[in-house]
């Protein structure tokens, strides 16, 4: 035993010191996962006790995936959320008080999210963005709503989210506006689609609804669906679903599905020989496919709901703190995390210039904030946002990209189209 | 004080449910047989209670939903998986060791992908808006805590009955306690049923509890849990896995808290913070290998009666006395 | 014709990534007649030290955020080593979550328990070593050839994926290899010894825990090995990569018979096929073929497909 282990510990040590060793030249920018200030500052004030609204920062929860098989979507959340504390404290946080946000992870669970909010309500956040899932979100945001503390979801999409309570809204638009769009563009790009073949992921909230929109609108426009595939997210080979499809010759494939499996099924249509055009819903809005499908990616038309192409003053401020710290356009859910700490900041300070919120118990500065949050109106990383009357997020700017791949084939960009 | 358990209410009812679970596991183990159907028939149960609460009862939006109803959700939830069981049972129960486990596994898998494609059960969303019967999550102790001591107490007197012995007799060596007169078969699938039905109404309470219910309640994860509180509990003692229950279900969330706790240092408390399922895993390997019998054995409580016993007889009163 | 014939691939294809990852875990089995819930576990690792090895930086997430090698391997260089590290990362997991157990002669179900434990330790360590991101390796191991082959004409293509033809060879090949060791080398008469009684093997001389050992290392080198040919065919997509298939794979050893190392190979390709075959229209309950399957197979021949019957002993 002893002679295996010694030169394997060995070879170990050698390796984790060649890793540490190179990152001085592999790392020009300090690209740590947690924004260092961010974290200092949050485990700081954590252990002191608990936050008198007085000067001192005010706690933001955040709860979301960043362990379990979600953790792709939760680490760009988590991202997203701890850029925002940083960037609006260097904006001044709140009229001159800083904010703190508090990670807290749910893991990919309902009972851990559960677990997640009850931590961070006791902790006397004001508010709470989160969680990852839909299904999370139908089981945590029930005990915020009876807890009386505002919750925004940064990626819950399924349908009946807002209507969980009146505390209860979302950043993130059921997609039913995007899906006609990506298809007319395609039709746009060849006038002569008939046939459409359409794939989605069965166990994942989110593309089931979206399907079911993809499904609609090609049908309005008289296109023939010549085959619906289902898969699961946590599958990896297509090969059976594509060449059930390709068997229809269809013209335009339609993928909903997630990062790892819809990027794995573009490329396997590809390497199989599907030569028309494919459409991706918004779970691929997102640089994680590049790895998986490579060259390939190519011309993949993508729902967004989160453009880096969008002109404004915060998306480029956002884009700008982001890129400098991981290199690459920031994501979307990255977008909506951020979107929501911000649709907090700009409520709470409006609400701050009407009555001062340093003078208000916590639990009236929860109540007063969530009526003053679905009031409000925001410039956002996504657009210009507002809520109605149900507490629905309304977005005005959908868009709809085409992928690039540079000639590397690993990087890419979203070439957004009109 | 009332504070803490308040912010913690949530992970205190669902250590009492795993710790039920943990029983519904342990029941047909008395008799030998490694089943990990648990997770199946708890999620059919919290369906039961999902599909009821929110499609068969007229329960106002807003309004409490009463406890009779969910009563109602329990005997159909028991009803439904005792049949189950038996239908499944007779079969399986065929099996041995680790093939039974496997056998159940697949039974589990198949339910779960049963679940996600009908539309009764709402697909890969699930059901959500469960009404609530109470008004804070605390209150669900008043369920959660009866349905564990009355099974507790079942457990407990079965194991001393007539069919409790049966079991055993099974247990220690089918082939003699068939030659004993005591019919394997008949035996095996009463526990196993046992063990169904405790899951299935564990389940319709959880439903209420999380809120929401979907495929992911009852999948192989769960049933390797559920098998982990058990053995590491201590399997030869219904003890073992309500202790295993609530020690397992606890620890990720008391590592959580410990992060929380000022003082350390910064890489100390974001590791634990970060890292603490690492430590959940090297914890559960130290503990197989520490105590390969389970932390509960029939061995430590006797040494634990023991202790007692040795002791003047106005001090184990006092004892008594103090105990709830 | 087409739609049968490529049904048929399609299954082989699916069903030989199922074989290669269920050779180790039959392995383990049938010298311990354990679980080894690591599998998964030792599947995935494989996969990101092939990748660490060919010298590609990690990702924006984690401990070791951006951090690379400063020398890189070719892939299949990188592979090899890296099977071997995931071999040896194998034997360790022996030592510290399986023969303690052994020594006191616990339950062989506690091994379930102590090697989920290892599970959850490697995965969430590598959630926090370098973040859940998809990794693909930078070359291919199918070199400069098509990335599909076609088994039909222009008209009617019969498609499958070059890197899929690749795993299969890799899989018979491993399975030939593996025959040869266990029927005709001295290591391999001694490891047929410890899997019929280890007693008696080590009552005439065998060292069983230098054997169970090697069969770790072995078991541990192609899990590492599937993971390198799996994540070149579909990429790294995270942590959970190879726990994915652990469940999968216990369904295909089941079928092949528990500890039957032909079976293990048989039993992925017809859970392949079974799969590949469910028509379209139902393909939202393949899973539940899979495991249907296995239910029925374990009440008829628990023994397995290829299994011969065991003689109860009382």
């Amino acid at each position: 035993m002893k002679r295996l282990a010694i030169p394997f510990l060995v070879i170990l040590a050698l390796v984790l010191a060649a890793c540490g060793s190179s990152s001085s030249t592999a790392t020009p920018a300090p690209a740590v996962t947690k924004a260092p200030a961010a974290t200092t500052a949050a485990s700081a004030a954590s252990g002191s006790a608990p936050v008198a609204l007085s000067g001192q920062p005010i706690p933001i929860g955040l709860a979301i995936a960043t362990t379990s098989n979600v953790a792709l979507l939760g680490e760009e959340e988590k991202n997203g959320g701890l850029l925002a504390e940083k960037f609006f404290n260097d904006r001044g946080g709140v009229n001159g008080r800083p904010i703190k946000v508090i990670l807290q992870d749910t893991a990919g669970d309902e009972q851990g999210a559960i677990n997640a909010f009850q931590s961070l309500i006791s902790a006397k956040v004001v508010g709470i963005v989160g969680p990852t899932l839909s299904q999370q979100a139908f089981a945590a945001d029930p005990t915020a709503n009876s807890a009386k503390v505002p919750v925004i979801g940064p990626s819950n999409t399924a349908k009946g989210i807002p209507q969980i309570g009146e505390y209860v809204t979302r950043v993130s638009a059921p997609i039913a506006v995007v899906a006609p769009n990506a298809i007319k563009q395609a039709l746009k790009i060849n006038p002569n689609i008939k046939k459409v073949a359409v794939f989605y992921a069965q166990n994942d909230a989110f593309s089931v609804s979206e399907t079911d929109t993809f499904q609609t609108t090609a049908k309005s426009l008289n296109l023939e669906v010549t085959t619906v595939q289902k898969f699961q997210t946590t599958d990896t080979d297509f090969q059976t679903q594509v060449t059930n499809a390709l068997a229809t010759k269809p013209d335009l494939a339609i993928v909903s599905g997630l990062a790892a499996d819809g990027g794995n099924l573009v490329k396997q249509l590809r390497e199989l020989g599907f030569k028309g055009i494919i459409i991706g819903g918004n779970g691929l809005n997102t640089a994680n496919i590049f790895p998986v499908c490579k060259a390939q990616c190519d011309g993949l038309l993508v729902a967004q709901a989160y453009s880096p192409a969008l002109k404004s003053d915060i998306n480029d401020g956002f884009k700008k703190v982001y890129t400098d710290q991981f290199k690459k356009d920031p994501p979307q859910f990255a977008a909506q995390t951020f979107t929501g700490i911000q649709v907090f900041v700009e409520a709470l300070k409006s609400l701050d210039n009407k009555t001062k919120i340093a003078n208000m118990s916590i639990e009236d500065l929860r109540v007063a904030l969530n009526k003053e949050v679905t009031a409000g109106k925001y410039d956002t990383p996504l657009g210009k946002i507002s809520f109605d009357k149900d507490r629905e997020l309304v977005q005005n700017d959908f868009y709809v990209a085409q992928i690039k791949m540079n000639p590397d084939g690993a990087t890419g960009t979203f070439v957004f189209l009109s | 004080m009332s504070d803490f358990f308040h912010a913690h209410s949530s992970v205190i009812v669902s250590m009492v449910f795993a710790a039920v679970l943990g029983l519904s596991l342990y029941l047909p183990l008395m008799a030998g047989q490694l089943s990990l159907a648990s997770p199946g028939f708890y999620a059919l149960g919290g369906y039961v209670a999902a599909v009821f609460s929110t499609k068969i009862f007229n329960v106002a939006s807003g309004a409490h939903f009463p406890i009779p109803y969910l009563l109602i959700e329990m005997i159909v939830a028991a009803v439904l998986c005792g049949a189950l069981a038996i239908i499944v049972g007779i079969p399986a129960l065929r099996l041995r060791g680790i093939y039974l486990a496997l056998a159940t596994v697949a039974f589990v898998e198949i339910l779960r992908v049963v679940s996600l494609n009908l539309k009764i059960t709402g697909g890969a969303v699930g059901i959500f808006k469960i009404p609530q019967p109470f008004r804070s999550t605390l209150q669900y102790l008043w369920i959660a805590l009866p349905l564990l001591i009355l099974a507790m107490a079942f457990v407990y007197r079965l194991e001393k009955s007539r069919i409790g012995r049966a079991f055993t007799a099974i247990r220690e060596d089918e082939l003699a306690a068939d030659a004993m007169g005591i019919a394997p078969t008949y035996h095996k699938v009463l526990a196993f049923t046992m063990g169904a039905i405790l899951a299935g109404i564990v389940g319709t309470v959880s439903a209420h509890f999380l809120n929401t219910w979907n495929t992911r309640q009852g999948d192989f994860n769960a049933s390797i849990t559920v098998l982990a509180i058990v053995l590491i509990g201590g399997s030869r003692t219904f003890l073992g896995p309500v202790l295993g229950g609530l020690v397992l279900t606890a620890l990720p969330e008391i590592l959580r808290s410990v992060a929380d706790i000022g003082g350390l240092p910064h890489w100390l408390a974001q590791f634990l913070k970060d890292g603490r399922l690492i430590i959940f895993g090297l914890l559960l390997v130290l503990c197989t290998v520490f105590f390969p019998q389970g932390i509960i054995t029939p061995e430590f409580l006797g040494r634990v009666r023991r202790l007692f016993s040795r002791r003047p007889r106005a001090t184990t009163a006092d004892e008594a006395r103090a105990a709830p | 014709m087409a739609h049968f014939i490529q049904s048929l691939l399609n299954g082989l294809s699916i069903g030989s990534v199922y074989a290669i990852f269920a050779l180790g875990y039959t392995l383990v089995f049938s010298i311990l007649g354990i679980i080894n819930f690591a599998h998964g576990a030792i599947f995935t690792i494989g996969a990101y030290f092939t990748y660490v090895l060919t010298g590609a930086a990690f990702g924006f997430n984690g401990v070791l955020a951006n951090r690379s090698l400063p020398f890189g391997l070719t892939l299949v260089i990188a592979m090899i080593v890296g099977s071997l590290l995931a071999g040896f990362l194998s034997v360790i997991i022996e030592r510290l979550a399986f023969r303690p157990l052994r020594r006191r002669g616990a339950d062989r179900l506690l091994s379930l328990v102590s090697s989920l434990g290892v599970a959850i330790v490697a995965v969430n360590l590598i959630q926090y070593l370098v973040g859940a991101e998809i990794y693909t390796y930078k070359g291919k191991i199918t070199g400069n050839l098509p990335s599909a082959v076609n088994f039909g004409s222009e008209n009617t293509p019969i498609p499958i994926r070059t890197v899929q033809i690749v795993i299969f060879g890799v899989s018979c090949l491993i399975l030939v290899l593996l025959t040869f060791m266990i029927n005709y080398t001295k290591i391999g008469k001694a490891l047929r010894a410890v899997s019929e009684d280890a007693t008696t093997a080590s009552l005439l001389g065998i060292n069983t825990d230098r054997l169970i050992m090697f069969t770790f290392f072995l078991s541990g080198f192609l899990g590492g090995m599937a993971g390198t040919l799996v994540g070149s065919s579909v990429s790294i997509a995270g942590p959970y990569f190879g726990i994915a298939f652990g469940l999968k794979g216990l369904a295909v050893i089941v079928l092949g018979g528990l500890g039957d190392i032909p079976g293990a190979v048989v039993g992925g390709l017809v859970l392949g096929l079974a799969e590949a075959f469910v028509p379209s229209d139902y393909s939202a309950y393949k899973d539940a073929v899979a495991f249907g399957l296995l239910f029925v197979v374990l009440l008829l021949r628990p023994q397995g497909i290829l299994g011969r019957v065991q003689v109860q002993k009382v």
